[in-house]
């Protein structure tokens, strides 16, 4: 989308002059303080950990999400049945010992991820038919070795990834750490680099010499590891697993991504934004809950949301370029 | 073909190769005639595996598969020709099921205008939004789509809302001329306006060329914008009155139909030969597309078979799209070929 663009000013230079997306976010936040105050319960210590613990359950996938759109591959439709199949793994591996679980999880999770990100790296393919082929392929895949029915631990290893340590769910903690992760390897290191170069202009990556595929690669399996993680912490809190667990993570993940104002076109973006995005739609989902709006309300305000910060960002970066 | 003195068999079989080479050069025309074959051969098939002969209401049972899609299939189709891809059909369908069951409680036709000139409205503020922003729609329409759904339950309170208009419900089901429905006719037909207008007008070719190099068509005066707010007008009103026959043939009206709509609608259009990258696809092939996939469905309901085969069969249709449409992949290939046509010499191509 962005292929024959000039040189783009470095993202910390950007950030630091306020604009209308910045001025448009702090308005949000501004406002949301406000009704959060006139909320019974809103600023309460159960009710942060509340928001958290939403944020967190499509966070950490969002996290991953993140560098795969970094990268230029829009968006994966895959989501939601990898981290079912994750889970059912995790939790038909129990009997192994918690780790051994989690690393099978984990293993599973990436393969699946790595394997679409093959596809989009070395084949140059479509990132969302890859992806819904992948999504049939694992659902099926998953329904026909399980029988179609719910996956039941033997013995229960997974006690310990529901305790809340500091009064905060350990996903919460998980969720941190990826993002602390994620930023630094996007910021410091030479694979984050030629994320946002892969992103920003995928034709000069390759006459640049970079290993275009095994970037792609990369970033995908580390998207793997987060559904996997997602996937594990879903089967720890369900204590059981179907083919249908994941839900909407799909899009819940890319919505998270956007509202934090991560471009979908690739080459811009932060783990940090997508943290952000995260906790904002799911304080806004909160205060509306609070407030006794429905669950449409809820997901009307969302789709709003994430459609004011996608044009907002738009509108800066075609400035921006100009 | 221009076979001159050479024998009629070779003329022929020359012309034959020909016409394969034209063919797999547009996979808008291949994909969709291999696939509804491979399809319709298993559908022919399926007697061997359920022990029952095929009747005229299979045929019946898979047009109304084929309605159930065929109009979200179109609306998404026709934006992707335009190299768009508009995931909040599938937001519109579900509220404009929604507002057709609950405007059309005495009057379906009433319920039916409702919806249509609401998913008119809402994807015209989309097209016109995409158009002036010059944003890709994706990430617009990731969130109308939500939005939309929300809006959906909201106007319902989360639940399903039944459609009392019985008399409505069971016109939509009677099969007309043995084996269509007024839901399937109405199908077909938007499939033939559909095809009159982007085959035989200036529009078509817009459209075309719009999504296979917006600048270049921009510059050729095409009026990108205006096409545009008209494409995305036309898939807001097919969603919606895609969704709005469907909640009216099931007699309730889902505020949450899922990601499976917009999925097996991408799949139609796909296996149509329409591509993301945009500028090609055919309505014709659409619906060939769009009948393979109302066959698979009514295949998996003849045979009783689970159903992770048709989903591993979507998968498989899917990676050979994959395939054929890799840039990448398509490199590799071309560089064997040219290597294996240099060594037969110039004649075998």
């Amino acid at each position: 989308m962005t292929a024959a663009e000039g040189p783009v000013p470095a993202e910390p230079a950007r950030r630091i002059q306020p604009d209308a997306l910045d001025i448009g976010i702090a308005a949000v936040v501004v406002a949301l303080v406000v009704a959060g105050a006139l909320t019974d319960r809103f600023f309460s210590l159960a009710n942060a950990r509340a928001i958290l613990a939403a944020a967190a359950s499509t966070g950490i996938t969002a996290i991953g999400a993140t560098l795969v759109m970094i990268a230029g591959s829009a968006v994966s439709l895959a989501v939601a049945q990898t981290a079912s199949v994750v889970a059912m793994v995790f939790l038909a591996t129990q009997q192994l010992g918690l780790a051994a679980a989690i690393l099978l999880g984990l293993l599973c999770g990436v393969a699946i991820t790595a394997l679409q990100g093959a596809v989009v790296g070395f084949w140059a393919a479509n990132p969302i038919v890859t992806t819904i082929a992948a999504g049939f392929a694992v659902g099926g895949i998953a329904t026909w070795i399980s029988g179609g029915t719910t996956v039941y631990p033997r013995v229960a290893a997974f006690d310990g990834l529901n305790s809340t340590p500091l009064g905060l769910p350990l996903a919460v903690y998980v969720l941190l750490a990826l993002t602390a992760l994620a930023q630094w390897v996007l910021r410091r290191t030479t694979v984050g680099k030629r994320l946002y170069l892969l992103g920003e202009n995928p034709a000069a990556a390759r006459a640049a010499g970079l290993p275009v595929a095994w970037v792609t690669v990369a970033a995908w399996a580390f998207f793997g590891a987060c559904i996997a993680l997602t996937g594990v912490f879903l089967a720890a809190f369900n204590t059981s697993a179907t083919a249908g667990l994941g839900g909407t993570l799909s899009l819940d993940a890319i919505a998270a991504v956007l509202a934090g104002g991560t471009a979908i076109g690739g080459g811009h973006g932060s783990a940090l934004r997508t943290l952000g995005g995260a906790v904002l739609i799911s304080v806004i989902s909160d205060l509306l809950l609070l407030r006794g709006f429905s669950t449409g309300i809820q997901l009307l305000a969302k789709g709003l949301l994430v459609l004011f910060v996608v044009i907002a960002v738009h509108v800066r970066s075609a400035r921006g370029r100009r | 073909m221009s076979a001159g003195q050479a024998p009629a068999g070779q003329a022929r079989r020359r012309a034959g190769l020909a016409a394969a080479g034209r063919l797999t050069s547009r996979p808008e025309i291949l994909v969709p005639a291999v696939s509804l074959l491979l399809v319709l051969a298993a559908f022919l098939c399926t007697p061997l595996v359920s022990g029952n002969g095929l009747t005229a209401f299979d045929l019946f049972n898979t047009l109304q598969g084929l309605a159930q899609l065929g109009l979200l299939a179109l609306g998404l189709g026709i934006t992707m020709i335009a190299g768009e891809f508009d995931l909040s059909v599938a937001g519109t369908y579900a509220a404009g099921g929604m507002i057709a069951v609950q405007a059309g409680q005495s009057s379906a036709v009433l319920g039916v205008l409702a919806a249509v000139g609401a998913g008119a409205a809402i994807g015209a503020a989309q097209g016109g939004l995409v158009a002036a922003v010059r944003i890709p729609s994706l990430p617009v329409t990731l969130a109308t789509y939500i939005a939309l759904l929300g809006l959906a339950s909201a106007m319902s309170g989360g639940l399903s809302v039944t459609y009392a208009n019985t008399a409505a419900t069971l016109a939509l089901d009677r099969p007309v001329a043995v084996i269509f429905s007024l839901p399937s006719l109405i199908t077909l037909a938007a499939f033939a306006i559909a095809a009159l207008v982007l085959g035989g007008t200036r529009l078509g070719r817009e459209v075309r060329a719009v999504g296979g190099d917006r600048r270049a068509s921009r510059v050729a005066g095409v009026r990108v914008e205006r096409t545009l707010v008209g494409l995305f007008t036309a898939s807001g009103a097919l969603a919606a009155l895609g969704g709005a026959l469907l909640s009216y043939s099931r007699a309730s009206a889902n505020p949450d139909p899922g990601l499976q709509p917009l999925i097996l609608a991408t799949v139609a259009c796909l296996v149509g030969g329409v591509s993301l990258a945009g500028g090609r696809g055919l309505p014709a092939g659409l619906l060939a597309g769009l009948l393979a996939v109302a066959l698979l469905g009514q295949i998996d309901a003849m045979t009783a078979l689970p159903d992770y085969y048709t989903e591993l069969l979507y998968a498989a249709l899917l990676l050979v799209i994959v395939a054929v449409d890799a840039p990448g992949l398509r490199r590799g290939l071309d560089r064997l070929r040219a290597g294996a046509a240099n060594r037969r010499g110039p004649l075998a191509r």
